[in-house]
């Protein structure tokens, strides 16, 4: 169990997260909806060791974020928005640089080619592949160390439809295989449709926290977020 | 996991092939220009006049003068048209006593004018012995050889002593190591964006979330550059010894140790490649680097020697050269080139060296943790 217990995050006088708490169930996919600015990516980073917690305390697993985070990053994986690669490497060379230095397996490595569907583009560079290939190459990286939990931040952004299904389609995949999924969007369709439990955050405060299937209030909550943005 | 790092910086550094390209070519080409072009400005007694003489006296001795002028490496004799200075000797100059008529026709400056009187001084006073010697022979053939024995060659007049440790170089020895030092800073564009292209591709923090180390991170950025600038020292060294004197420049000669020049070379690239992440991590663009570091390199190279001989500063200026790196490493190569220096002749300057890269590199480590424990 991932759990989020009162956490604070300040940037100078700006407060990203104020107190915000929540807890996700082990091999569960979680959804963190919220709109540009919520506070999202702050979290993301705050699990992943990128960024320090201001006060507060998270505990993945068991671990604590401020003791254990090497271990933490060990069993876990993040898939950036933003496309994490080396455009001038090829997809192999991508590939074999970041499971060597996290001294992936063969199993790991050649699975996360066939999830996502590389194998016809391991010797193309990895900046002329297309939009959605660039995005599974992107989720490709984050499964090679076997990770227990993965956080993706966004991954369907900017990419075509058919892309965006069959990424969402792999997403639901890692469940069977065990894995938590930590899901940020914030597009309510893509939630409902993978995530198992939703909390949606405003201004770094939760809103609500609700099991997919009690979505009754889920969606109401959050088009009274996005009309009080585009107002 | 650090040899996976490095694969991935050489193979990011190949693909560049252009920066690449230009980091041998720019500092080559510097080499032969400069060489060239300053070779008369570094030998003064390669310089030469343009000069024609009307020997309208025609007697045996002033023939043997002119003669002996054409022989004269410091005069070119020419037709009076393109003549820089036109000589006349006039009639009966050899029994009357009279003065040569000199006219200079091109502007030359006051010190060229009197290097060529100290020049022809020479050839004048050896002629006049020779009349007095003739006129002598009829009195005398022994007061005759004497006079006849004078020789005017400086090495023969006196034995010069003077201070070997200020010997200047010339346009070759001057130029290699200036470009090799200017060359090795000029990494600091491709070093920098290298390491800002990580940050602007979140690469960097996709590392940092795998617990990549900052210092591994750091030096697998710079071997590639630390091999990069070897290959550079070498390249530059063999343009000065084989290309440069192509051109009818002074060949270089590695009058000192390999290892020497090895040594300090691998010292200079540590400074640049500290300097060089120094201002990657404080720049916040890759534009921002590219000027900060072109900048950086000028103002070095002009303050330390290499675009301005060390030598021909005022006191005042060669001491604020020393606080330049490129200083310390001109320094070390010149006492290469010209003293024939062994690892001990060079061993202050490459400690000064690898201490400016140590600490470039501890404080570029430093602010990118700060850095990233922000956020």
């Amino acid at each position: 169990m991932i759990k989020i217990q009162n956490i604070v995050k300040n940037y100078g006088d700006i407060k990203a997260l104020n107190n915000l708490s929540f807890e996700i169930k082990k091999g569960t996919i979680f959804g963190l909806l919220g709109v540009n600015g919520a506070g999202k990516s702050t979290i993301l980073s705050i699990l992943n060791g990128l960024t320090p917690i201001s006060s507060g305390e998270i505990s993945v697993f068991g671990l604590d974020i401020k003791k254990d985070i090497k271990k933490i990053k060990d069993i876990s994986s993040i898939i950036p928005q933003n496309l994490a690669f080396y455009g001038q490497l090829t997809v192999q060379e991508n590939l074999d640089f970041f499971a060597k230095i996290q001294n992936a397996t063969k199993e790991n490595f050649q699975r996360a080619i066939e999830i996502n569907g590389l194998e016809q583009v391991l010797n193309q560079r990895a900046s002329t592949l297309s939009g959605g290939q660039q995005r599974r190459l992107n989720i490709a990286i984050g499964l090679l160390n076997n990770p227990q939990i993965i956080y993706f931040d966004e991954p369907t952004v900017g990419i075509d439809p058919k892309s965006r299904n069959e990424i969402l389609e792999s997403i639901k995949g890692y469940k069977d295989l065990g894995i938590t999924v930590l899901y940020t969007s914030h597009y309510m369709n893509e939630v409902q449709k993978i995530c198992d439990e939703v909390a949606i955050i405003s201004h770094g405060k939760l809103v609500t926290q609700e099991l997919i299937s009690e979505t009754s209030n889920l969606e109401k909550h959050f088009l009274e977020l996005t009309e009080d943005v585009h107002v | 996991m650090f040899s996976a790092m490095v694969k991935k910086e050489f193979l990011l550094v190949l693909r560049d092939k252009k920066a690449l390209m230009v980091l041998f070519i720019m500092p080559a080409i510097f080499i032969l220009i400069i060489s060239v072009a300053m070779r008369d400005v570094f030998t003064q007694n390669s310089v030469s006049f343009d000069i024609a003489i009307v020997n309208l006296d025609n007697s045996k001795i002033t023939k043997e003068l002119v003669k002996d002028m054409s022989k004269n490496q410091n005069f070119n004799i020419t037709k009076k048209d393109s003549a820089q200075i036109f000589i006349t000797i006039p009639k009966e100059y050899t029994k009357k006593n009279k003065k040569l008529g000199i006219e200079v026709k091109e502007s030359l400056k006051s010190d060229e004018i009197e290097l060529f009187k100290s020049k022809l001084l020479k050839e004048v006073v050896d002629l006049k012995l020779k009349i007095i010697a003739n006129r002598l022979r009829e009195f005398s053939d022994e007061a005759a050889n004497a006079i006849s024995s004078v020789s005017l060659e400086a090495n023969n007049l006196f034995e010069l002593k003077y201070n070997e440790e200020e010997e200047t170089p010339n346009s070759t020895q001057q130029s290699v190591p200036s470009w090799i030092v200017f060359g090795m800073f000029f990494m600091i564009t491709p070093i920098s964006t290298i390491f800002i292209n990580e940050r602007k591709q979140n690469t960097l923090a996709r590392l940092s979330s795998m617990n990549i180390s900052i210092f591994s991170f750091i030096i697998s950025k710079i071997v590639p550059y630390l091999f990069i600038a070897q290959i550079q020292a070498w390249i530059m060294l063999g343009v000065g010894m084989f290309i440069v004197p192509l051109f009818n420049t002074p060949a270089l000669v590695l009058n000192g140790s390999v290892f020497a020049f090895a040594f300090l070379s691998f010292a200079l690239s540590i400074s640049t490649v500290g300097l060089a992440s120094l201002i990657a991590v404080s720049a916040s663009s890759a534009e921002q680097a590219s000027t900060i570091g072109g900048i950086s390199s000028i103002l070095l190279g002009a303050i330390g020697g290499v675009m301005v001989p060390k030598f021909i500063m005022p006191q005042s200026m060669q001491t604020l050269a020393n606080i330049s790196p490129m200083s310390w490493g001109l320094d070390g190569f010149l006492n290469i080139f010209l003293k024939g220096g062994d690892i001990f002749m060079v061993l202050n300057e490459s400690f000064m060296l690898l201490t400016f890269g140590a600490i470039g590199l501890g404080i570029s480590m430093y602010i990118l943790h700060v850095r990233m424990e922000k956020g």
